[in-house]
């Protein structure tokens, strides 16, 4: 679901960003891509939302670009292309679609990626997208969580501590085959 | 005989259950107070060899933030250069916290090698909505744990300073979807680490700080 989601964002972002000039504030054509992103498709009887945290990241986006009316028209066309498909699927929810149809999701998002000469890829983890522009900025690297991992650098820990864990193990290995050893020369000389 | 057997088994569980624990829990205790000091740099040295995903060890960033004085009560956007992801933007402190960081926007490995960082999915300050910044427990939010009801909250910008005053906390999981509002239409500052604060290994408790704006310049014009 994530992945469908990230998507169509994706999608978004990238048709937004052939315009690269810092701007803050949102034109009316930024606006009307935020508000056609609010609203939901309709997947049989149930309302789908963009969650918050991408539509946020749109926002943000569109405060570094100048959008031109055309971007929008067609920013929004494509949205409406993917509604469309969504809601054509005949599925209840974005959870249910197969992998077909996910990756035809993607197509729009290559699509628009190759029109405006900027990549996005999606992880092999399904919830990771990143968009690159032409120039090399990252535009968006979502991680798919919105709380980051903010301990002492994440997973590597674990895998320290069982390899000094199995190491003490072999060394107390060692010492009780000694201990083992002056025992039997104990009972040797017992006998 | 029969006693001498009893003794041996006796003698045998010594050996071989008893002494073996012993020294592997003495011997691991010894190991970690020995190099606890320098775990973190031996973990990223390891990830190089042991990650299965590219690590980012990169450094450098854009910086676009210049301290100002201003005091205005508003800011026009377009007077504003909107932070692009990963750069450094403002600071962060919270006086006598020991909380003293540079403030980005991305939360990405970068942003918080170097500093504590707004997530991309929420906002700048001024712009009137959440703003979510994570930190690392072990650097720079680490004086997180001092933290009390009241205490302020600074943010310089290049665009206005603010002050959050700190309204509460909260222990949960990176799971919580409760803990934040990414879609609040008020000013709102959620700072996080990870809990427990000097812990070294993985952990899915978060410490989220809570703040409510009490000065800075509102960003008007942002809706042309």
């Amino acid at each position: 679901m994530k992945r469908v989601i990230s998507v169509l964002t994706a999608v978004l972002i990238i048709a937004l960003s052939t315009v690269a000039v810092s701007a803050a504030g949102l034109n009316s054509g930024e606006q009307s891509v935020l508000s056609n992103m609010r609203t939901p498709a309709n997947m049989k009887g149930n309302s789908v939302y963009v969650p918050a945290a991408y539509i946020n990241q749109a926002e943000a986006y569109f405060n570094t670009i100048d959008m031109t009316s055309d971007q929008a028209s067609r920013i929004n066309g494509i949205i409406g292309q993917g509604r469309s498909f969504l809601e054509g699927t005949g599925k209840s929810g974005v959870s249910e679609l197969t992998s077909s149809e996910k990756q035809t999701l993607l197509g729009y998002a290559s699509a628009a990626a190759g029109v405006l000469k900027m990549s996005a890829a999606a992880g092999s983890d399904s919830t990771k997208v990143k968009i690159i522009s032409k120039s090399g900025d990252t535009i968006v690297d979502d991680s798919g969580s919105v709380i980051k991992a903010t301990g002492a650098d994440s997973y590597l820990p674990s895998v320290i501590i069982l390899s000094v864990t199995g190491a003490l193990l072999i060394l107390s290995s060692a010492g009780v085959i000694l201990l083992r050893k002056k025992s039997y020369g104990y009972e040797k000389i017992e006998k | 005989m029969k006693k001498s057997k009893s003794k041996r088994n006796k003698k045998n569980i010594k050996n071989f259950i008893v002494f073996p624990l012993i020294l592997c829990a003495v011997m691991f205790a010894a190991a970690f107070a020995v190099s606890a000091p320098f775990l973190s740099n031996i973990f990223s040295i390891g990830a190089m060899f042991m990650s299965d995903k590219q690590v980012d060890y990169s450094k450098a960033y854009d910086n676009i933030f210049v301290p100002t004085d201003t005091n205005a009560d508003t800011v026009d956007a377009s007077d504003i250069e909107f932070p692009g992801i990963n750069k450094q933007f403002g600071e962060l402190s919270i006086k006598g916290r020991d909380v003293d960081a540079k403030l980005f926007f991305g939360d990405s490995s970068v942003p918080l090698r170097n500093g504590v960082g707004i997530y991309a999915g929420s906002f700048i300050p001024g712009y009137g909505r959440t703003i979510l910044v994570a930190g690392h427990n072990n650097t720079y939010f680490n004086g997180l744990k001092n933290v009390r009801k009241g205490d302020i909250v600074k943010i310089s910008t290049s665009y206005g300073n603010y002050k959050y005053k700190i309204t509460g906390t909260k222990l949960t999981t990176d799971k919580d979807k409760k803990a934040y509002d990414l879609s609040a239409d008020k000013e709102n500052l959620v700072l996080y680490t990870c809990y427990p604060f000097d812990s070294l290994g993985l952990t899915n408790q978060r410490f989220f700080v809570y703040a409510e704006k009490e000065s800075g310049p509102v960003i008007t014009g942002l809706y042309e």
